[in-house]
């Protein structure tokens, strides 16, 4: 979760300097003198190797896709209503988490909680389990002979196989990555920044608005976008407790089921054009936002 | 008048202080690292909670722990706070860290008169990353102005700066503190600090007040041997005639030769000497003093509030000492004295001299 730390460590870090070297000085000459000696080629060769590695699965994706395919999968009846479903119920997740969890990772980052590691330590327990065993204990938490799923029931309620089913898998999924990005967000805020805002004249939800968001923001938006790709590819939760309605990941699974690989992949693209400019205009942001700062 | 009486606990001792700083005042806390300084400063600013005590600012009660309880919180306090990170916010310009206050003046004619007056005039739409050091510290002086605090807290702002601009902005907040009238209170680790701000200094350590007074009366009478020791005399020698008294030695109250008319004469051997500053150094190594038979090789740090002994001593001279192991002779000027307990003595030692 390191993302969040860096503006802070940016910001800090430039108050430091010595004047009229700006910070971006040491940055722009690391490269150059990376590549004047023979281990420097070696080691950004190295490292464009297993960057390619890694975006791999993304290169094959697109060398294996032709437009009549794509054409043909997403005009097929009935094939964009799944990802109409992922919409909605990301959409709805990450409000949720917005509203739930920041006061949370707030909480966690400024210590104010009683035995803070049990806190931590609880957040961590939920990244930790796997997702299908989650959609097996949410059964048991929430299904319809639970008191849970009873109560609900009175509303006409039901909390399997419905969107609300979707809804509450994918937070379950997403909600550890949103409460350890925010809680860094939030941790790379110096509070003796909050203090001299106090000291200011400004009360404390003043202070939070003024300073405490805007210099966690980067952070947050990251980690809001992570969280967003988690709900987007949820999956294995899903699959136990909400295999209807389809979202995008059940709808990839099943037509790999069904008619095999080749119809797959176009949904796949579908998923990652959906997933991906969340995180990557959040990444975009926080980049800008920092540079800002710099001046 | 600013008036705080507290006890705050802290993890290894609890901070007793009391102090009264008039409107227009300047009142240094010296004091070791860790001695309660800064704890005082921020029970002041509310950023701690005393266990006990009461602060008042001029005719407002900030915080009293008796009946009926007040604990005025740090936004509503008017109490400025600087520390050594100037605390801009690095998402403002410097325009926006000015008027960041609420109070600031919205038209914006005061902000530019400050900000013309510190020097950050041409500065107003930079990012505070852009500043130097010295631009942030006037940035956030001028932030503080704009805000109309009613006291000034300093928890040693410029340590972290060169000299020449640790004297600019010392003098700087001193016109300020003066002009706007306000008690103002600094915390310093550094003897010059306190001295070239203020005009009372308190000396803090393990949380209680040792000794408050002009400046310059506590550095050349500290009221016991640990303030003494805090101020910097290195050393303590045996006053002759007046047995179990200590004279206190500060190396810069030195001067070389006999001069028994102006306080105590040591003649000992040179152990060693190097250059400080525009002046030496030099080790003087005492002989053993048989009559009293306290002096050892080795020296002696003072414990549990007691002076220690010293064998050496460590003066400043203007003149380049003789080689290592040549006699020398030095007048430790009317030194401070003290009984073997560590308290002041009265008495002044003159025209008496140790063989």
């Amino acid at each position: 979760m390191s993302w969040a730390a860096s503006p802070a460590a940016a910001a800090g870090g430039a108050v430091r300097e010595p004047p009229g070297q700006p910070g971006r000085r040491g940055r722009a000459s690391a490269g150059p003198r990376a590549v004047r000696s023979v281990s420097g080629i070696l080691s950004v060769v190295g490292a464009l190797v297993i960057w390619l590695i890694l975006l791999g699965p993304v290169i094959t994706l697109f060398t294996h896709l032709s437009g009549s395919s794509i054409a043909s999968s997403l005009t097929a009846p009935g094939a964009l209503q799944p990802l109409v479903t992922s919409l909605e119920s990301g959409g709805v997740t990450l409000a949720v988490l917005f509203f739930f969890c920041t006061p949370l990772a707030w909480m966690l980052a400024r210590g104010t909680l009683p035995f803070p590691r049990i806190w931590e330590a609880g957040v961590l327990c939920s990244l930790l389990l796997p997702p299908l065993v989650i959609g097996l204990l949410l059964v048991f938490m929430v299904g319809p002979y639970t008191a849970f799923g009873g109560l609900i029931a009175h509303l006409n309620l039901s909390a399997t196989n419905t969107f609300l089913a979707l809804v509450i898998a994918e937070v379950y999924e997403s909600a550890p990555y949103y409460v350890l990005g925010a809680q860094a967000a939030f941790a790379s805020v110096d509070p003796r920044l909050e203090q001299q805002a106090a000291l200011l004249g400004d009360r404390p939800r003043r202070v939070f608005r003024r300073v405490t968001l805007p210099l966690a923001s980067p952070g947050l938006a990251m980690a809001l976008a992570v969280a967003w790709a988690r709900a987007m590819g949820a999956f294995g939760a899903v699959i136990v407790i909400a295999y209807h309605p389809y979202g995008l990941p059940l709808q990839i699974w099943t037509t790999l089921q069904e008619t095999g690989l080749a119809s797959a992949l176009p949904f796949a693209l579908v998923l990652l054009v959906v997933a991906l400019p969340l995180p990557l205009a959040a990444y975009v942001w926080s980049a800008r936002a920092q540079s800002r700062r710099r001046g | 008048m600013l008036r705080a009486d507290v006890e705050v606990d802290r993890r290894d001792f609890t901070v007793r202080a009391a102090i009264e700083v008039a409107a227009g005042e300047r009142l240094a806390l010296f004091g070791p690292s860790g001695a309660g300084k800064t704890t005082l400063l921020e029970a002041i600013a509310g950023l701690v909670q005393p266990r006990a005590g009461l602060i008042e600012l001029a005719d407002r009660t900030l915080t009293r722990t008796t009946a009926p309880r007040v604990l005025v919180p740090a936004w509503q306090r008017r109490v400025g706070l600087l520390r050594q990170d100037p605390g801009l916010f690095p998402h403002l310009s410097v325009r926006d860290n000015l008027a960041y206050a609420r109070s600031a003046d919205p038209r914006g004619t005061e902000l530019a008169e400050v900000a013309r007056a510190l020097e950050i005039g041409e500065l107003l739409d930079a990012m505070p990353a852009r500043l130097s050091g010295g631009q942030q510290h006037r940035t956030a002086l001028a932030r503080l102005l704009l805000a109309r605090f009613d006291a000034l807290l300093l928890d040693e702002p410029y340590s972290g700066l060169d000299a020449v601009l640790r004297r600019t902005l010392t003098a700087l907040v001193v016109r300020l503190v003066t002009e706007r009238a306000v008690p103002s209170v600094l915390v310093a680790h550094e003897l010059a600090d306190a001295q070239s701000f203020a005009d009372r200094m308190a000396v803090l350590d393990q949380g209680e007040i040792l000794q408050v007074g002009e400046p310059d009366q506590v550095v050349l009478r500290p009221c016991s041997a640990r303030v003494a020791e805090l101020v910097g005399y290195l050393g303590f020698a045996p006053v002759p005639g007046r047995p179990g008294v200590l004279a206190g030695v500060h190396p810069e109250r030195i001067a070389a030769g006999a001069a028994p008319e102006r306080g105590l004469v040591l003649t000992g051997r040179v152990a060693g000497s190097r250059p400080a500053g525009a002046a030496w150094e030099a080790d003087l190594l005492l002989p053993d003093s048989g009559q009293d038979g306290a002096l050892s090789q080795q020296a002696v740090r003072g414990r549990d509030g007691r002076p220690g002994l010293a064998a050496t001593v460590t003066c400043r001279l203007a003149d380049r000492p003789g080689a290592d192991g040549d006699t020398m002779t030095v007048t430790v000027l009317d030194p401070p004295c003290f009984s073997q307990d560590g308290d002041a003595v009265d008495g002044h030692v003159r025209e008496g001299s140790r063989p």
